[in-house]
């Protein structure tokens, strides 16, 4: 499928929650074909730094921007950028189709689309019962599946592997390899180091809502010790031997 | 407003069974209520005027404007169930604006609050025809009047409703908004009207406007009578419905408002 890329870019963004200062002067950019994962302990200003991005918390300061604009401002918001964000946005008693059908219309996707996203996250046998029997990763699945409801070219998401089990996981890494690869640009935080190394092409990470390090794995980890090791002496207070600080690090 | 929009709501709001367990409650509830008046008034002591005056009527049809707090409560409930279940965040990502999206809620809602009051007005209508059946009794007044009577219960309704959806708006967690709108309008309300000085206030209240407009004075009779207080003068029909306009514009207001400008984290 040919697509034009769209770019994610996040640029100067602050976020402060009353005196608590959620993201600070945070920066990268996630460009199309290419996953990119969002790195840091629980706490470190991920999921705020998504929802500045997809308009549903207001900045304090600099901008986060899908094509060039403001989520926002997007003429069809859906159609250019699909999200899952916590574990559970849906009603508990409707049942997956009736949630999938409710946000296609809110939309103005066309109805034929929910039997496609169901498909392609593998639902369809359980879309008519209701959410609140789903397991963890049924909900992921949901989560997903509401996510490309609108065909888009940029998707985001948040700790998409969560309660997934292990075959789950491996189905999911596929999966965002081929919307990758389809020339969509994906962003997928996580915490999770071990399964994001064998996911992602290119790594942001925060840190006590500032950000410490981007760039490809390689970049990151020349030596090959392991994203894990070069996570955790990016994301720690003691000091780490100098050489081995990456760009970005000015905060402490 | 985007029709579309509003349709969506409509459809949240059937794609559970809460509507079906609310609407009857408030069905075997107002013909509850009215038959209990009807059946009960020439038996009752202090005696109630029976179904065969006018005035009998009225206090059975007025008695019903009391249930429009379940209405408003499904009002709260349609609300806060966007946050509680968090679905209020894929419909900001579907329309971003959000404005249109909460206006279509409150509009919507507002056509339930109708329906409700509809499903009301025809137990109460039902209600009366039967006692007055049983009884062996006309009614005391002729079925026009009655209509107009009930058209003021489902415009009570309609009101409640649109303000349940302003009160969800403004407090998010369910059970306290619940709470909220519960204590204002059986407790404050009544409370009020027995405080001498503060129950002045009692006719701009929702539960006094209602009264008014329902031309309902029982029970501020009743408090009168108990308490040896003198009552304020309920407002006039019209003016009562000019407050209860005034209530749902605030409630519009403020469920339009607080949602668009709030974070949603």
């Amino acid at each position: 499928m040919e697509r034009t890329g769209v770019t994610i870019r996040v640029e100067g963004l602050t976020k402060h929650f009353g005196k608590v200062a959620a993201v600070q002067d945070l920066s990268f950019t996630a460009g199309p074909g290419v996953i990119t994962g969002f790195l840091g302990p629980n706490g470190s200003g991920k999921t705020t730094t998504l929802r500045c991005l997809l308009g549903l918390v207001r900045p304090t300061g600099g901008e986060a921007v899908i094509g060039g604009r403001p989520y926002a401002r997007l003429a069809d918001p859906l159609r250019t950028a699909g999200a899952s964000l916590e574990a559970s946005n849906f009603h508990p008693a409707r049942s997956g189709r009736a949630h999938l059908r409710i946000q296609c219309r809110t939309a103005g996707i066309p109805q034929s689309r929910v039997d496609d996203v169901l498909e392609l996250t593998g639902l369809t046998d359980a879309a008519n019962r209701a959410t609140r029997g789903y397991s963890l990763g049924m909900r992921q699945r949901l989560n997903l599946a509401t996510a490309l409801l609108g065909d888009p070219s940029v998707l985001v998401l948040d700790e998409p592997s969560n309660g997934l089990d292990p075959a789950g996981i491996a189905w999911l890494r596929g999966f965002l390899r081929r919307l990758a690869d389809e020339g969509r640009t994906v962003l997928v935080s996580s915490h999770i180091l071990s399964e994001v190394q064998q996911t992602v092409d290119r790594v942001v990470v925060v840190y006590r809502g500032r950000g410490v390090a981007e760039g490809t794995l390689g970049e990151l980890d020349p030596e090959g010790e392991g994203l894990e090791r070069v996570f955790l002496r990016l994301t720690s207070d003691t000091p780490a031997e100098p050489a081995a600080r990456t760009s970005g690090r000015e905060d402490r | 407003m985007t029709p579309r929009l509003v349709v969506v709501e409509i459809e949240k709001f059937f794609s559970t069974r809460a509507w079906f367990w609310t609407a009857l409650l408030l069905a075997v509830v107002a013909a509850g209520a009215v038959a209990v008046m009807g059946l009960a008034a020439p038996y009752s002591d202090p005696p109630l005027p029976g179904i065969d005056t006018d005035q009998g009527v009225r206090a059975a049809v007025g008695v019903t404007a009391l249930l429009a707090a379940v209405p408003a409560l499904v009002g709260v409930v349609g609300m806060t169930s966007e946050y509680q279940h968090q679905t209020i965040t894929p419909a900001f990502l579907a329309v971003p604006r959000r404005s249109p999206v909460v206006v279509a809620k409150v509009v919507a809602y507002a056509v339930i609050g109708a329906g409700y009051g509809v499903v009301a007005a025809a137990m109460v209508a039902a209600s009366l025809a039967g006692s007055a059946l049983v009884l062996d009794v006309p009614l005391g007044a002729g079925a026009p009047e009655i209509a107009g009577m009930l058209l003021r219960v489902v415009m009570a309704m309609t009101v409640y409703t649109m303000i349940g959806v302003g009160v969800g708006a403004l407090v998010r967690h369910q059970l306290t908004a619940i709470a909220v709108l519960g204590g204002a309008l059986y407790f404050l309300d009544q409370v009020l009207l027995v405080v001498p000085g503060v129950n002045t206030v009692y006719p701009y209240l929702p539960g006094g406007a209602t009264a008014a407009l329902t031309n309902f004075t029982l029970l501020a009779e009743q408090a009168g009578s108990e308490t040896g207080l003198a009552m304020p003068d309920l407002l006039s029909p019209g003016a009562g419905a000019a407050v209860l306009a005034g209530y749902a514009l605030a409630a519009v207001a403020v469920a339009v408002v607080l949602p668009v400008r709030r974070d949603v984290v």
